[in-house]
Parts: structure tokens; sequence; C-alpha cells
């Protein structure tokens, strides 16, 4: 019981602790839009005859027509309300683009992070149980690989034998098959969506199409976790606790994976934490590559456009994320490493 | 809209792939698509890299596919004919039909049409058309706050007093002055055809043209009707099989169409040739060839005779605003080499033409300039230049494939006449407001018109304070001829003002369009009847599956 008021004491200070770091990221995307070069109203008066009259009208339709303060304070009374402004480039309110489009980049990043994991881990662990041999070598060559290899050229690479030489991948173009019938809207997340309602050539055709470009977002983050699991996990081994549990005839297994892993974790944690946040913000481009209709895609097409609302919600939601995750990798902590908790 | 299900199901699918994939070694990618391959064949998919951000084409801010949608939601008053011109089919400028209408009489004095609207059309609910609804349609056009008024207002159409209802299914728009092309943009995609009923049912005190409504409904009569509109991603469209108004009442091919954005062009070149896709129109110039090469797909490549590039001075800024440095650095750029290299000659030049005097009053048209460094150095030296001077030059991000070599063989040839040239690349949304507050000296354009008139084109372009007028040219007598030129009704006379304004364009040089580049539009092998149109974008109607 303690223990869980000890988490929930944790939790609401750092959300406490957090609502100053947000405010500093609204104020600062906010005046960031407005400081960059490039206005919105020049770019969206498309019209044969766009005048000043068209410009005048496109920046009042945005409020931009009004004072910087007060355009702010206008903008924060509308994040009160749960307001994020209305997108120029979709013509959709924000708040509902990024509800549409989360669960997206979402299940993407996910399954592309346990993807990464289950490669990842075990090979960090035997580069750490052999370090120096041929498959460290082995483990360090493929991490280096896949970390600079920009994504989209292995998105690329992967669409061209899977999908154009082979053709066993489908036509990477979203998360389903644009000719069949929609996908049952309950979370969003697909792979959960065709399973809550048994639909498993859905569940198949979705898997299908989120394969290739997990696997691209899974080469690219493999490095730093490999790395961090075989550096973590090696200076771990060399401690005298795992002399002494190998002095007194533990097996080999017990003492990896029980001692030295479970010791180990704790920067690969971190790790985590931020390899996820930055995925989700950063998958720009394989989302790009996959016409993934995730925010990322999202937030560069707004960007471009100098279409405020957009970006501003984006990194607001990003900062969100970044603040639950390390909330979250803060209070796995406490179970990897007791200690932090009694602190 | 509705968000119908498709027809068919994916039980259908499923039962279709249990019986093919045995083993299921492949079970990941079992592909639901081949059980509807009789479906396929009447449903267009075409993969587009912009996106269609409103179904209403007025709504300010709206995509150029938001226009290219619309043309198959709604229904215009008239429409373009179209013609063939080297084995492929053209928007004709010269031929307008009618579309919802099926008669337009134009009075003697050119000042009064009279619209006659086709017996028993009727809108996507079903409900009649009905005289009232367009002149609705057309008072929306002037009154509300959208894309729609600044358009036809080029056509001399600003006032609801200039619609009147005569009767059932006859309406007449009238006209202060004859203008040349007050019925030409009655056939533009920003003029459609609603259904006032419903547009008003769903319109507000605030909102009283119910421009909220549209962007996410549709309240039109066209050829095909939205079936599930998600904004940035995809569209699909069923088609109204009630519909009459196409040429000759032909229903169009395809039963379905799917617009579905795809960011990548190297991914909708793989879905062209894997067949997945049907057409597109906006891939990479320099994958062309090779696509063109591995003959997997049809390639129908179209000058746009209604486009241009140019390159453009900003005529209000030093040392620009000296007609002989234009002149100068005119004769300085290296244009074949551009043509080669920057478009692959995929296009029709605007250089190199040998008059002094223009023969004939159509525009675009090749103008006399030429490659010639000794002239370039001698009109700078002329114009008090005679070291040369330091320039920028700059483009947006956006046009970079054609841009960059553009760039660099400009900076080449104009460094061999002592002029210092250094290269700006800038984002799309940074291009367009320096070039709107016109703080670039010295840049690339693009510019398309709807009505390829040669007065609109040189009005448009050459004259005026908007944003088209790229160079901000001022010259008071093409202004002048630009204005007459609108409402000039002898047929001699109008050549001979164009004719008057193009020697002007020549001679002051306020921009140099280099050439029309192609459309390629890319298609599976099987579609027929792809028309380049006036606005660049895929007709639906026109397709067919051969």
């Amino acid at each position: 019981m303690s223990a869980l008021l000890n988490i929930g004491r944790r939790v609401g200070k750092h959300l406490l602790a957090s609502l100053p770091a947000l405010f500093g990221v609204v104020l600062f995307t906010f005046l960031l839009m407005r400081v960059l070069p490039g206005d919105p109203a020049a770019f969206f008066a498309s019209g044969p005859n766009a005048g000043q009259a068209e410009m005048a009208q496109i920046r009042e339709t945005m409020g931009l027509d009004r004072p910087i303060p007060e355009q702010f304070v206008r903008y924060v009374g509308d994040l009160a309300r749960g307001n994020l402004g209305q997108s120029m480039t979709t013509g959709q309110p924000v708040i509902a683009d990024l509800a549409e489009r989360m669960p997206a980049s979402l299940e993407l990043t996910l399954f592309a992070l346990v993807l990464a994991l289950a490669l990842a881990l075990p090979l960090g662990i035997l580069a750490a149980l052999r370090p120096n041999s041929l498959l460290d070598h082995g483990v360090r060559f493929v991490c280096t690989l896949g970390v600079c290899v920009p994504t989209f050229v292995t998105g690329l690479l992967l669409i061209y034998v899977f999908y154009y030489l082979l053709g066993l991948a489908p036509d990477p173009t979203g998360r389903v098959d644009i000719f069949a019938a929609p996908p049952p809207g309950i979370t969003g997340f697909l792979l959960i969506d065709f399973l809550l309602v048994g639909d498993l050539a859905g569940w198949k055709a979705a898997f299908g199409q989120l394969i290739l470009p997990a696997c691209t977002m899974a080469l690219f983050v493999l490095a730093p976790l490999a790395r961090m699991t075989r550096a973590s996990l090696l200076s771990v081994l060399g401690s005298d606790f795992i002399r002494t549990a190998r002095s007194v005839g533990m097996s080999d297994w017990r003492v990896v994976v029980v001692y030295a892993l479970r010791n180990a974790l704790l920067p690969v944690l971190t790790i985590i934490g931020i390899v996820f946040s930055t995925m989700l913000g950063a998958n720009v481009l394989v989302e790009k590559v996959f016409s993934w209709p995730g925010i990322g895609s999202y937030a560069l097409d707004a960007l471009l456009a100098s279409d405020y609302a957009p970006v501003q919600g984006f990194v607001l939601l990003i900062a969100v994320i970044f603040v639950m995750v390390n909330l979250i990798i803060d209070v796995l902590y406490g179970i990897v490493d007791p200690r932090i908790s009694l602190q | 809209m509705s968000f119908d299900r498709f027809a068919f199901t994916r039980r259908q699918g499923l039962k279709a792939v249990l019986a093919s994939a045995a083993g299921g070694a492949l079970g990941a990618f079992g592909r639901v698509a081949d059980a509807q391959a009789q479906t396929r064949a009447e449903t267009l998919r075409h993969v587009l890299a912009g996106t269609v951000n409103t179904l209403d084409p007025t709504t300010p801010g709206a995509t150029r596919e938001s226009f290219g949608l619309s043309t198959a939601v709604y229904d215009r008053l008239a429409s373009y004919g179209r013609k063939q011109v080297n084995g492929s089919w053209v928007f004709d400028f010269d031929n307008i039909r009618g579309e919802l209408a099926e008669k337009v009489d134009r009075s003697a004095d050119g000042r009064t049409f009279t619209f006659h609207l086709r017996k028993g059309a009727t809108w996507h609910d079903g409900s009649p058309v009905t005289a009232e609804d367009v002149k609705w349609s057309l008072d929306r056009a002037v009154s509300a706050k959208s894309l729609a008024a600044g358009q036809i207002a080029t056509g001399s159409l600003v006032k609801p007093e200039q619609f009147k209802v005569l009767g059932e299914g006859v309406v007449e728009v009238s006209l202060d002055r004859p203008d040349r092309l007050a019925l030409a943009n009655l056939a533009v995609p920003l003029s459609p055809m609603f259904n006032s009923t419903l547009a008003r049912r769903n319109a507000t005190a605030e909102d009283p043209w119910a421009q909220t409504w549209l962007k996410e409904n549709t309240a039109g009569g066209g050829a095909y009707v939205v079936e599930q509109y998600k904004s940035g991603q995809q569209t699909i469209l069923k088609r109204n099989e009630a519909w009459k108004n196409g040429a000759g009442g032909m229903l169009p091919y395809f039963r379905r169409v799917i617009a579905q954005t795809v960011p990548e062009a190297a991914t909708r070149a793989n879905l062209l040739e894997r067949g997945d896709a049907d057409i597109a129109i906006d891939l990479q110039s320099s994958d062309i060839s090779a696509l063109e090469a591995r003959g997997k797909i049809k390639l129908v490549a179209t000058p746009q005779i209604n486009g241009f590039t140019a390159i453009v001075f900003n005529t209000r800024m030093a040392p620009f605003d000296n007609p002989k440095v234009r002149a100068a650095l005119a004769a300085a750029l290296p244009y074949e080499a551009m043509f080669e290299a920057a478009l692959f000659r995929r296009g029709r030049a605007l250089f190199g033409a040998t008059w002094t005097e223009a023969p004939n009053g159509t525009f675009p048209q090749p103008l006399p300039f030429r490659t010639d460094p000794a002239k370039a150095k001698a009109l700078l030296a002329e114009a008090g230049f005679p070291n040369g001077f330091k320039t920028t030059f700059s483009f947006s991000a956006g046009v970079a494939a054609v841009a960059e070599p553009m760039a660099t063989l400009i900076r080449e040839a104009l460094g061999a006449v002592g002029v210092d040239v250094s290269i700006q690349k800038l984002p799309p949304a940074q291009m367009a407001s320096m070039e709107v507050e016109r703080r670039v000296p010295f840049f690339i354009s693009a510019g398309t018109a709807w009505l390829p008139a040669p007065d609109y084109f040189l009005r448009n372009y050459f004259t005026g304070d908007h944003r088209w007028n790229f160079s901000g040219f001022s010259d008071p007598k093409l202004d002048a001829l630009a204005q007459a030129a609108r409402f000039e009704a002898d047929a001699a006379t109008y050549e001979a003002t164009c004719r008057q304004m193009v020697d002007i364009a020549a001679r002051d040089v306020p921009m140099i369009m280099v050439w029309q580049p192609n459309q390629d539009a890319v298609m599976a092998p099987a579609i027929d009847g792809y028309t380049y149109w006036f606005h660049g974008q895929v007709d639906y109607r026109d397709l067919r599956r051969a």
C-alpha cells in the first residue's frame, strides 16, 4: 500500500513539475511559428486572382490580423477549452486530425519498438557475453548499418525489393488495402480492432501493411538499444556481485538473466523512453514513404505550408507524450530498482 | 456525403484468399484485392502527391486537387470542349458547350446570356435542378467571401443583380459591358452549381452561404457522388447513375474512383508499374523517361498550353528597374542548355524566336530571346554596369528538381558577362511571401491561366498589383491595351491590340517565359481518353478502361 502511495505521490509531483515545461513549449512554438519566415496567407492565397483582399481574408480566418499578444491569449484560451485551432491544409480542426492520426503513428511506433527490442536485447546480450568476438563485431556491423542508412532509403529499398520486385508485400500505401472495406473504428489500433471483431483476414492485411514500415523504423533504432544493452551489461558483468554469484556456483543463465540483466536494464530503460519519443516525432520520412496517415507527415505538410495551428498542436502533443513516457519510465525504474522509489 | 460500405465485403475477399493462398507462408501479405478483380476493372485508382483539403472548390486556401475533384462532383452551367492535338486530348477554349444548361443564347450586343437548364436534371438527392438553384449559386459566387468572387470578376460578373430568373429553368446573366470572358468564367471549377435547398438548410446566420458545411459535405449534381472523404488521405467517388450532363449525355465509364494521396513520387511510380494504380499526373520528370523505357505504363505528354515557367526580374528593385539590364540578362541566359538539363526538352520552348515585331497576337508564343553574350555585355555597359553587378537568384524548394539545374547554368552564364549570382533556395511558404512582398530581385516562377485568352494572360501576368504580376511590371500603354482588349468585340482589332502587347513584353522583358512544360500523365496501358484540362487536374469523366 505504501509503495503504491509512494508511486502516486511521485506521479503527481512529476505531473506538476511538467506544467511549466509544457507552458514553455506552448509559448516557444507559438512565437517560433510567427518568427519563422513565410506568410501562410501568401501560401494559401492560390486563387487565380490572389490579391491583397484574398490574403487579408485568409489572415482573418486564421486570426493573424490581430496583435501577437492577443493571438497568444486567444490561443491559450482555446487550449484551455481543448481547441487546438483549425488546419488550413486539411480544412479540419487540428484536434480531430491529431486524434484520427495518432493511433496510426502510435501503432506503427509501438510495433516498431517491440520489433527493435526483440532484436536489440538478444543481440546486445550476446555481444556482451562474447565481447570482441566475431559475434560482437557482427552485431556492431548490423547496428552501424541500421543507423547510418537513412530511413527513407531503407524504406524505399524494402518497397523496391518486397513490393516491386518480389510482389510479396501489399502496395505500400497506408494502413489498409484501399480496395478493402474500411476497418472497424474502435480503438484506432487496427491490429486490436480487427481482433476485437474477429476479422482474421483483416488483421493479416493490416499486419502486412505494417510490417515494412515497422522494419524500416526498427532498423534505425536498433543501434542505440543494442549498444546500450551491451555496454550496460558488460559493466555489470564485471562487478563484484556477479563474481560472487559465479563463485557460489550459480548457473550462467541465472547469473546473466536474473542478476546481471536486471541491474543492466536501468540505462536501457532510459534509452527506450528517449527512443520511443524520438520515433514518434521523427518518423516523418517513414510515414511519407509509406503514405502512412500519421501525425509526423501531417506536421511536416503543415510546417511547409506555414500552417500554424497544426504545427503548434503537434509540438504540444509530442511534449505531452514525452512527459507521459518519462513518467512511465520513472515508475518502471522503481520496479526495476527498488532503491529509487525509497528516496 | 455518405459513408456507405463498399459493395463487396471483406468476407468475400477472405474466402478467396483462403482458397488461393494455400500454405499461408505469405499469410501476412495476403491480398484481399484479388477477389475483387471484376469491381477493380470498373474502379479507377488515382494516386496524387497533393491533398484534397475541401469539397467546396471556392474555399479560400483550396488546393488544386480540390479543384480537380470538384469538376467530377459538381456541374457548371457550361464546359469547355476538348480536341485532339498530336494524338492526345486537350481542352478546347474556343468551343464552349452547355453542361447543366443545354442551351445558351447570347444577345447580339454580347451583354446578355440566357441559360436554358436541361429538362429533367436532378441533384444527387434526386430533387430537380431549378433556376432558383442556379441564381443562388451565382449569387453565392459573387457575394460569399470565397475564391469565386475574384475569379468570376475577371468576366465582369460582380453583383447578384446581374442574375435573373426568367422562368422555369431559364436564367439570364447580364453584363454592363460585353466582356469576352464572361461565359468562359462560368465553365471553371470556381463557378459550381449548388443544390440551394440542401445548402441553405445547412447555412447559419454567420455563414449564410453554408461555406463551413460545404467544406465537408456536397450539394451537387455532377457525374460523381462523394462516398468517402478523408481529408489529406483519400476521397472515394461513386458514379451518379442519373447524370446526363456530359458530352452526348454519356455516363462516365468508371463506377468508382479512388483518389488517394501518396506523397512519395517513387511509390506512385511503383504502384503504376505494378498495375495497382491507374493514373498519376505528378511523377518526377527525371523518372519519366525510365518509366517509359520499361514499357509497363502509358505516357501521355501534353505541353501545358495555358501554363509557363518564367525567369522573373523584380522591376521595382534596382538594378532590374532598368529595362536595359533586363534585356542584357535576357541575352545572356543559356536557354538551350537549361531546356536540355532542367526539362529534358519535355515541353514547348518559348524562346529563340527571330522576329522583331510580333507576327501575331497569340500568347504565350516564343519571344525573340536568344543567347548572345556579346550583346549582353554591350547592353550592360550601356546600362551603366560595364563591370557587372551582384544579385541573388531565388527559387522555391518545391520546384527544386527543375530550378536547381537552371540556377546552376544561369550562375555560370551570367558569371561570364560579369554578373555575380548567388543562389537562394527557399521553403515554399517563405518563397511565396517574399514574392508577394516583392523582396526577391531575380527568381523562378510559374503560372497557369485558366482562361488562356492572350489578353487574360497579359492582363494577369503583366499588369496590376496582385501577386500574379510576378515582376511588378507597370507600363501605362500595356495597362490600357489590356483593359481595352477585354471588351473588344472586333476580332481584327483584338488581334492587333494583343500583338502590341506582345511587343511590349518582348521589348521591356519584365519576365522571360522560358517554356511550357509538358504535363506527363502516366497511366495503366488500358486507360484511355485522358484529357489535359486548363486546371491541370484529372477529369475522371473523360477516362475509360479499354
